[in-house]
């Protein structure tokens, strides 16, 4: 053979020694050149096909970021020099993952499998390490816990590593689901329960993971239990201790639109249902200990230990499943549309607390009433459950969503629950006027479209023209936009707007992708292996992603996808062939066995 | 009216300044923050819809793009970053080239080359024919009076030549937008009297430019700077225009000041000269400014010769009375030099708007009370 190794990028490779990874092509056998075209090369088939007459050339090698880019030229090139067209082989960086700390060497392991002529994929296969039958799970909303409860049924240990005091997840604060209707808790809260109970599943709440090591199916996890300071199992959740406690903060749960105590329970289903202390606004911990403290002296039960210190858990597991979810885009930097200027405009979660029938108002929907604080003496907009109900209500699309400034990805679920918010106004006030502004109506799933006809039909107004602003005339909101489809201005006065903001990755997820060492794509969500054939796995053995953390999904892809990542998970626990990573494969193991696969 | 499709009409508007058409999905926010889009006129939006289309056509008949002063706002919120700011700003150059019978506007926007080359070729030909003829019978030494080198009364007919060339020019491209915006943009009929009764809506909208005005609104400020500037550049030009045309024998006169004529060359030299400096120093300086971002080359050509012309024309007016006539007489073909192919380029550059947003501000209002009378007009639904 005589082979000739040509480089070109795509991209411009900065992150790869190009150099060196041609001086290794040059003492490969069998190369007699080796030529880096540079950075998008514009290459003519006629100059190549000299080359290759020139240097009596049987195959060709194209390495680089994106190969397949430049084989059509090759090809011809090859054609022309009356060669067999079948002897150019890719040598794809991108595809067999060379990036990060291990990509010069996986670079000149492809280069290696294409100058033999055979697959890399066929080469390098990892060799399985044993793998421990426990799994850590990061995350407690619906993703986890359906991937917990998947695993535990099937007889295996989880241990569920939750950073709130509850799981749930953003699923406990709906009220409904869409398309069709059905109680968001009903559905969520005996998925809870089971995980509460099962004897597979070790719940903990109030805890990070802090320090990950270790290979496929052995890896060791440090957990930090942040001092919950009542005690899970003697605590029944009396609420004596919350009823004396004098301290108020914005409650998490109810995204901040009603006050909670600093021992608190975050809504009545949650599980573990015990009580915990809020560190950040106890008066007994921030005073070390001098004031207050009554909680303690209250509790008849006697479980609550005010000094309770943190702890740390080191476990072994054989897979991770990362399940760590969204949070809203921070839409007060949107400034058009008055979130934090006027009091009634809302966000999607805002509102989803409030229609919520364990919310603040008991499910009616009202606008802010303005009360008078005693304490700080100041004037302030809350929802009070007998409050005036809004008469008109704009529902504003795609807000941080599909906008080259903030998020230029779809977040996939607003068009949705933007019209089941329309239908749960309208459900619920008589005569009230409901205007949503959309974009494009993105109903992809099954029912989804049939849902939006629903709506439409009900009477509220769908106007396709997105709403560029919200402004405020004599304490009157008015919404302007242009609805495209009926060739017209449109204004309507409201009393309360909601905005369908955008979603985007957890705070916490840098910080685990870092620790776990995967990768983020140019949006922050965690890649996956493969979007289309292996959209559970990553890029690095055992370590799976389930839900929103992967990027947007609704409920049903969510809990489809967590019970896809149960297989992958116990597959690897039941097959006997365990588990391995293709880092664990070094170069020259690569090489050696590149020579004794032959292929026709 | 069959609608022909020019598929290739948002690659040609490239050339105009509007790179971003195609990125636009239509969400409206364009023409919900537009401050001038109102029930009959609606933009930016629906004119990218018809670039996107293709329709030219279609569009050669809107005045919506004349509608629009580039307040900036709606380029500055557009999510997919389509620019319809600049995009109805090459509408306008696009328009331009469209209304202009010779095809000249066109290949001056498109090609700054030959734009170039016009303006040194036609300049070069005004100096060699003004040197020609101060040499054949005139005293180099001598500015104005017996014997001048160039007499002022040739210099008015010379400039009354050239006034007229304008102004032909002018109305044929003015006749031709009331025949595409008029006659064959609207198919309903428009009553003869409107054109009366709207008339003064045409000087009102070229003394004041109050929509301009209006587009400040979005900054907050109690000085509306941009406007201001821009009525005293639009102001001095005209008051500079009519003193030439009508007193350059006046205004030649010297070294005594003839103050009823003068004061008026003066007030203008200062609008024109504020306002040169204020949209040169924009233009450099102020790139963050959404509606400066992008210039397009005839802008550059537009500014730097009327700098030269401002600059020119101080200075010969100060050399004369000074007594350094020779300078004066240099200064002054220089000056002319400019000044010819500045006019005879207006016609055809995006100065020309001096005439066709006053038009399409008078033309719109006809169209819009026609269309009340025909009952077409939806008003802004609302509750």
């Amino acid at each position: 053979m005589r082979n000739g190794v040509f480089f070109c990028q795509v991209e411009d490779g900065k992150n790869l020694n190009i150099d060196a990874i041609a001086k290794y092509a040059a003492n490969l056998p069998g190369v007699e050149i080796v030529q880096n075209l540079g950075v998008k090369p514009h290459l003519k088939a006629s100059l190549l096909a000299d080359l290759i007459l020139t240097n009596s050339l049987t195959r060709i090698v194209i390495a680089g970021d994106m190969p397949g880019y430049y084989k059509p030229v090759f090809t011809k090139a090859m054609a022309l020099a009356r060669c067999n067209t079948d002897e150019v082989r890719l040598a794809s960086f991108k595809e067999h993952g060379a990036t990060g700390d291990i990509a010069l060497d996986r670079a000149k392991a492809t280069v290696a499998c294409a100058n033999m002529g055979v697959p890399f994929a066929l080469v390098a296969i990892p060799t399985g390490n044993p793998v421990n039958h426990s799994t850590l799970v990061i995350g407690g909303g619906i993703a986890g816990i359906q991937a917990s409860l998947e695993i535990a049924n099937a007889g295996k240990q989880v241990y569920l590593v939750e950073q709130t005091g509850t799981i749930g997840g953003h699923m406990a604060m709906f009220d409904k689901t869409f398309p069709t209707l059905d109680c968001a808790a009903c559905i969520l809260t005996p998925k809870m329960v089971s995980i509460g109970q099962h004897d597979m599943i070790r719940l903990l709440t109030y805890s990070n993971v802090t320090e990950v090591s270790g290979n496929p199916g052995s890896y060791r996890v440090r957990i930090h239990q942040r001092p919950r300071r009542i005690d899970v199992d003697s605590c029944v959740a009396c609420s004596i201790c919350s009823d004396v406690c004098p301290v108020k903060v914005d409650s998490e749960f109810d995204s901040k639109i009603t006050k909670r105590k600093a021992v608190y329970i975050p809504f009545p289903q949650a599980v573990p249902n015990a009580y915990l202390i809020d560190e950040a606004s106890c008066t007994y911990i921030l005073s070390n200990g001098i004031k207050c403290g009554v909680c303690a002296k209250k509790c008849p039960k006697e479980c609550i230990n005010l000094t309770e210190a943190e702890s740390f858990l080191d476990l072994e597991v054989g897979n991770i499943i990362i399940a760590t979810g969204y949070e809203l885009l921070d839409v007060q930097k949107i400034e058009q549309y008055g979130y934090g200027k006027y009091p009634n405009v809302l966000t999607s979660i805002e509102f989803e607390r409030l229609t919520n029938a364990s919310g603040c108002t008991g499910g009616r929907i009202v606008t802010k009433t303005k009360l008078f604080n005693r304490k700080t003496q100041l004037e302030e907009w809350v929802f009070v459950p007998e409050g005036v109900p809004p008469r008109n209500v704009a529902i504003l699309h795609c807000v941080g969503s599909r906008n080259n400034k903030y998020n230029s990805y779809c977040s996939r679920v607003c068009c949705m629950y933007s019209l089941k918010f329309a239908h749960l106004i309208k459900e619920k006030i008589p005569d009230v006027r409901c205007y949503e502004f959309y974009i494009d109506m993105r109903a992809f799933g099954k029912g989804y479209e049939e849902f939006a006809d629903r709506i439409r039909n009900e009477g509220t107004f769908v106007v396709r023209g997105h709403s560029a602003s919200v402004e405020m005339v004599n304490e009157q909101m008015t919404v302007k936009g242009e609805d495209i489809i009926h060739d017209r201005m449109v204004q309507f006065k409201v009393d309360m707007v909601i905005l369908a903001v955008g979603l985007i990755p957890s705070t916490g997820t840098e910080e685990i992708s870092k620790m776990l060492g995967i990768t983020r794509d140019s949006d922050g969500w965690f890649s996956e292996l493969d979007y289309n054939g292996n959209p559970t796995d990553t890029e690095k053995g055992g370590i799976y992603v389930a839900g929103m953390c992967q990027g947007p999904k609704d409920i049903p892809d969510t809990v489809a996808q967590a019970s896809a990542v149960a297989a992958g998970v116990l597959r690897s626990i039941s097959s006997g062939r365990g588990i391995g990573h293709l880092s664990s494969v070094s170069l020259s193991e690569i090489e050696k066995r590149a020579k004794t696969i032959h292929t026709v | 009216m069959a609608i022909r499709v020019n598929p290739k009409l948002i690659d040609d508007l490239e050339r105009f300044g509007a790179e971003d058409v195609k990125f636009c999905y239509h969400c409206g926010d364009c023409s919900t923050v537009c401050f001038h889009a109102d029930e009959v006129y609606r933009f930016p939006r629906k004119s990218m819809r018809y670039l996107q289309m293709g329709l030219g056509r279609k569009i050669e008949t809107t005045l919506e793009p004349w509608l629009c002063y580039y307040c900036g706002q709606c380029s500055e919120q557009c999510p997919r970053e389509a620019d319809p700011g600049e995009t109805m700003m090459s509408l306008r150059r696009w328009l331009i080239s469209r209304y202009d019978i010779t095809g000249i506007a066109r290949l001056f926007f498109k090609s700054l080359t030959t734009e170039i080359l016009a303006v040194i070729g036609v300049a070069l030909l005004t100096g060699a024919f003004l040197l020609f003829y101060g040499l054949s019978q005139g005293n180099f030494s001598i500015y104005d009076g017996e014997g001048a080198f160039l007499p002022s009364h040739f210099i008015h007919s010379f400039d009354l030549l050239v006034g007229a060339c304008l102004a032909v020019f002018l109305l044929i491209n003015a006749v031709r937008m009331w025949f595409f915006v008029m006659v064959r943009g609207t198919s309903f009929p428009v009553p003869w009297w409107l054109y009366p009764k709207k008339l003064y809506l045409m000087v009102w909208h070229f003394f004041s430019q109050k929509r301009y005005s209006e587009c400040e609104r979005k900054r907050n400020t109690k000085v509306f700077m941009p406007w201001i500037v821009h009525l005293g550049l639009m102001l001095g030009y005209v008051i500079m225009l009519v003193l030439v045309m009508g007193f350059v024998e006046k205004l030649q006169y010297g070294p005594r000041i003839i103050w009823p004529v003068h004061i008026f060359g003066y007030l203008a030299t200062i609008g024109l000269t504020i306002g040169t400096i204020y949209f040169i120093r924009n233009r450099l300086i102020r790139k963050n400014y959404v509606q400066y971002k992008k210039s397009h080359s005839t802008d550059w050509v537009f500014v730097i010769l009327l700098f030269v012309i401002v600059l020119t024309g101080i200075s010969q007016h100060i050399f004369h009375r000074t007594g350094l006539n020779e300078f004066a007489n240099v200064t002054y073909i220089i000056h002319l030099m400019a000044v010819v192919p500045w006019l005879l380029r207006m016609p055809f550059s995006k100065w020309s708007h001096l005439v066709y947003r006053p038009l399409a501000m008078y033309f719109a209002e006809i169209r819009r009370e026609a269309l009340k009378r025909q009952g077409a007009v939806l008003p802004a639904y609302s509750y």
